[in-house]
């Protein structure tokens, strides 16, 4: 890579030099603490039909009360290149589709606002979401250009005060981020709470969202993951990619889908099968302090850890920074 | 084919596919509706321009001008106290049929918009990094927010329109910043990505539609070398495209420089955008109100 560690730090460290202007101190350190939550990793070596009976177990073990409630599966869509592993499997949106349908919800959406690119519709077909789900369209909402209202983001730990956001999300009552296990150029890793970043809408704030850029990419991650308190997260590890993820990476067969209602845990978890300190992942840091990130934190239910332990390959500078 | 009376909104605006109305589709039904014959100002009273398609881009008006902002911009749905990149698409309608002042307003706003890298604090910020890169002056999304190739595309064009109703040098700087940004985010392989054409050491790859889009704003004085390598992508993309909004902006973008081609398939029209894009690409250079 051309851009190197001392390169990524000054440039952070001149984006300080503004950023802190006018601030006299830093903050105490808060310590925070965090009821333990279930996070359960489930063994799923390929995308076949057995999936379906694997997350509906997952999401039925999970205990979710979900009988006439209106569910939002938010999956990762990103790009059209075929063949690659850049978007969520199909296979895993339909059979969590399946899965809340057949537990008793009252409505089941599938929602996406890809960041890129703007036709979604089009996108999700050429993702095989035409072809694996039945009457696609008609769940289906364009989070881009969706209706919004403006929502105040209570004590925001970036520099956004407020957000406008899409009505299917807002007025939901389980929000469920179906993402791709991925490294990410900018952010580490790109996991459940990453995958809120397809809630903004493109339609008020463009392509990509750069808002949420300017105002710091791990600090709008926590916000937004602040302003949704009713998740759930299955993460589509069958296989992620590695190295210059979210969409120049390559394929890595994981074999694993990890779940759980504390989207936080859930990717601290994954980020440790990557072989990923989550501690030093800003945004997990950010959200639950590092004292809430170690591997005693989480009950972590299914398979240990060490079983399905998969170092992925990270780019430099990341290397250096994040690796367990 | 998309009829636009049916889906019309009794307000008098469309949406992107059904719901509230949205500036961007409205404004881009006016334009095909203006591609295609529709009568705008003095001609409205009497003339040709009769029956419903009249009817509904008097009613899409009417639509646009509840909804500008005090500010002269326009949001992108009533929902959304902020003018946005909207602007520029209204503002490329005829001034005939959107009316001297209110079109006034909206350039005047738009010429208010650069990116955030345009800001003196954001160069300082670069300098330190030990950045000497220039950073002409392009259009954002959103106000606050650094500027991306569509919305530079678009502000553009707006301008170039108002440049033909009466020259400005201030538009016109703002026009020839706004081909550097987009010249200077062209992608390793001729087209051009939403503007960021390099990260981390890789180049980006370029799409079909911001492509298209950056090519349609490239009409006129540019290097010659740099349009030809962008001609050569748009005709790369088109061959492998299959999104309709993707072929009709690289159409566009070639018959902008002299190219015209018809579309290499049928592709189905998703969204309201969509359908008058096709409408926009199919119609004779000459009445195409992006390319006049």
């Amino acid at each position: 890579m051309n851009m190197t560690r001392r390169e990524l730090l000054g440039a952070a460290a001149a984006g300080a030099v503004l950023t802190s202007c006018g601030k006299s101190a830093a903050p105490a350190k808060l310590v925070r603490h965090f009821p333990v939550s279930n996070v359960s990793i489930t063994k799923a070596p390929a995308y076949d039909m057995s999936i379906y009976d694997t997350i509906y177990r997952i999401v039925s073990d999970h205990k979710l009360n979900v009988r006439g409630k209106r569910i939002v599966l938010k999956p990762n869509l990103v790009e059209f290149e075929p063949g690659t592993v850049i978007n969520t499997h199909p296979m895993v949106t339909h059979a969590t589709y399946e899965a809340f349908r057949k537990l008793g919800a009252a409505e089941v959406k599938i929602a996406e606002g890809p960041g890129h690119r703007r036709a979604t519709l089009d996108l999700a077909e050429a993702a095989g979401y035409f072809a694996t789900v039945p009457k696609f369209e008609e769940s289906f909402t364009d989070l881009n250009l969706d209706e919004v209202a403006k929502r105040n983001i209570p004590g925001p730990v970036s520099k956004l005060k407020s957000l406008y956001l899409p009505h299917t999300v807002l007025d939901c009552d389980l929000l469920v981020s179906l993402p791709k296990m991925k490294t990410h150029h900018w952010a580490g890793a790109t996991l459940s709470m990453k995958n809120l970043f397809g809630l903004v809408p493109g339609g008020v704030y463009g392509w990509p969202k750069n808002v949420l850029h300017w105002a710091g990419i791990a600090q709008s991650i926590v916000d937004l993951h602040h302003l949704f308190p009713r998740q759930f997260a299955i993460v589509d590890g069958i296989v992620g990619m590695e190295g210059n993820g979210p969409i120049q990476g390559t394929p890595k067969q994981a074999g694993v889908l990890v779940a759980g209602s504390d989207v936080a845990a859930v990717d601290a978890t994954c980020c440790r099968i990557m072989g990923i300190d989550p501690a030093k992942i800003e945004y997990l840091q950010l959200a639950r302090g590092e004292e809430n990130l170690g591997e005693t934190a989480f009950h972590q239910v299914g398979e240990s850890l060490h079983t399905v332990r998969t170092p992925f390959h990270l780019i430099d500078p990341w290397k250096e920074m994040i690796s367990l | 084919m998309f009829d636009w009376t049916d889906r019309q909104n009794n307000d008098g605006g469309w949406a992107y596919r059904k719901g509230c109305s949205w500036t961007e589709p409205t404004a881009f039904v006016l334009l095909a509706q203006t591609a295609a014959g529709i009568c705008a100002g003095a001609q409205r009273a009497s003339g040709p321009c009769a029956g419903k398609d009249q009817r509904a881009f008097e009613a899409g008006l009417k639509y646009l001008f509840s909804v500008q902002r005090p500010d002269g911009g326009w949001s992108p749905q009533t929902g959304v106290a902020e003018s946005t990149w909207v602007t520029a698409l209204v503002a490329m309608l005829p001034e005939e049929a959107i009316g001297a002042e209110r079109m006034k307003s909206a350039l005047t706003w738009l010429e208010g918009q650069t990116g955030r890298e345009s800001t003196w604090s954001y160069k300082l910020q670069q300098m330190i990094a030990g950045n000497r890169d220039r950073f002409p002056d392009g259009w954002p999304w959103f106000p606050g927010a650094a500027a991306w190739v569509i919305p530079t595309s678009l502000g553009i064009l707006a301008f170039e329109r108002a440049l033909q109703r009466a020259d400005s040098r201030r538009l016109r700087n703002r026009v020839n910043s706004g081909r550097e940004f987009l010249i200077a985010h062209m992608c390793a392989d001729g087209g051009w990505n939403h503007g960021g054409n390099h990260a981390l050491g890789r180049d980006g790859d370029s799409y079909p539609e911001t492509t298209g889009i950056a090519l349609t704003a490239l009409r006129g004085d540019t290097d010659p070398r740099v349009i030809a390598r962008a001609k050569s992508a748009a005709r790369r993309h088109l061959a492998s495209c299959r999104t309709a909004e993707g072929i009709a902006w690289l159409r566009i973008g070639l018959a902008a420089h002299g190219e015209i081609v018809p579309a290499p398939l049928a592709t189905l029209p998703r969204t309201t955008v969509d359908a008058a894009l096709i409408k926009l690409a199919d119609s004779h250079p000459g009445k195409n109100p992006l390319l006049i």
